[in-house]
């Protein structure tokens, strides 16, 4: 799992151009959007492209449900270890 | 820019701001033109070319792809509520910016900021104009003057002409015109001549 979270690290900072963010800056635990991180609504919808690119999850558009998924960069990998379907 | 707005912006839109940011230091509350002839066309390029095959859409690309989009990260980057407009006017972007500007000065606002910024036509389409040979941006700020040094434009009917082989982009030579101190330059395009006097 811990693999995975630096994965996804990488593919938050490649997909979404965080100029100056290295994976150890990002804490696993911290929120990816408004505080913590600071990602907003485009960067949420441009990340749930690239995880279904990478992983083949899909995004239900059950708000709620993303909204616990796109938390932090460990819940997003807990959404992928469970949903994935490309490896 | 903050850097979270910054790593949106392509090379175009990052020439453009710094322009922008270099230019507006003098008159912070200036109402700003941004005017591109082809604007980020490597983004539409970039979204055509997903649609195509087909792939989702980038929504990043998609939200930066409207001509506006870098004067609006402007905007909201500098948390200006004053004027701004996006122009494209093809080969006569230049002359609808300064249009745009005198309107603005007319209705009295002191100072306004235009901002010019294009780059290559981008592959598939770089046979439909190869006029703009490398990327490049310009601001200046305008006020309304009749003293010694004021700019005088006007437009006229002309017959339609090919296009003048030119050494600069239509953007450029105005720029040189407007740096040079030259009296004239006309600018014939189309069916309309451009003329752009100095002391007139």
């Amino acid at each position: 799992m811990l693999e995975l979270e630096q994965e996804i690290k990488r593919l938050v900072i490649e997909t979404l151009n965080l100029e100056d963010v290295k994976p150890d800056d990002i804490d696993p635990a911290a929120p990816l959007f408004v505080e913590g991180l600071g990602l907003d609504s485009i960067d949420a919808l441009e990340l749930g492209l690239a995880l279904q690119k990478s992983y083949g999850v899909v995004l239900a558009s059950d708000s709620k449900e993303n909204r616990r998924h796109f938390a932090s960069v460990r819940a997003l990998a807990d959404f992928v270890s469970s949903h994935r379907t490309k490896s | 820019m903050p850097a979270m707005m910054r790593r949106r912006v392509d090379r175009l839109g990052r020439i453009a701001l710094q322009a922008a940011y270099d230019a507006h230091v003098d008159a912070p509350d200036a109402p700003v033109i941004f005017a591109s002839r082809y604007g980020d066309l490597g983004r539409s390029v970039e979204l055509l070319t997903q649609l195509a095959r087909p792939e989702p859409l980038s929504p990043t690309s998609f939200s930066l792809s409207v001509h506006n989009a870098i004067g609006a990260l402007y905007s909201i980057a500098r948390g200006d509520t004053s004027a701004y407009g996006a122009i494209a006017a093809g080969e006569e972007t230049v002359e609808a910016a300064f249009t745009e500007a005198c309107g603005l000065l007319s209705d009295g606002v002191p100072r306004v900021m235009v901002v010019v910024y294009d780059e290559p036509v981008p592959a598939p389409w770089e046979h439909f104009s190869r006029d703009v040979a490398f990327p490049h941006a310009w601001a200046c700020l305008l006020s309304a003057s009749t003293g010694a040094d004021a700019i005088h434009l006007d437009c006229a009917d002309a017959p339609a002409t090919s296009p003048e082989a030119a050494d600069l982009p239509a953007d450029l030579r105005a720029l040189r015109f407007l740096v040079s101190g030259a009296s004239r330059w006309e600018h014939a395009t189309g069916g309309r001549r451009w003329r752009w006097a100095r002391n007139a």
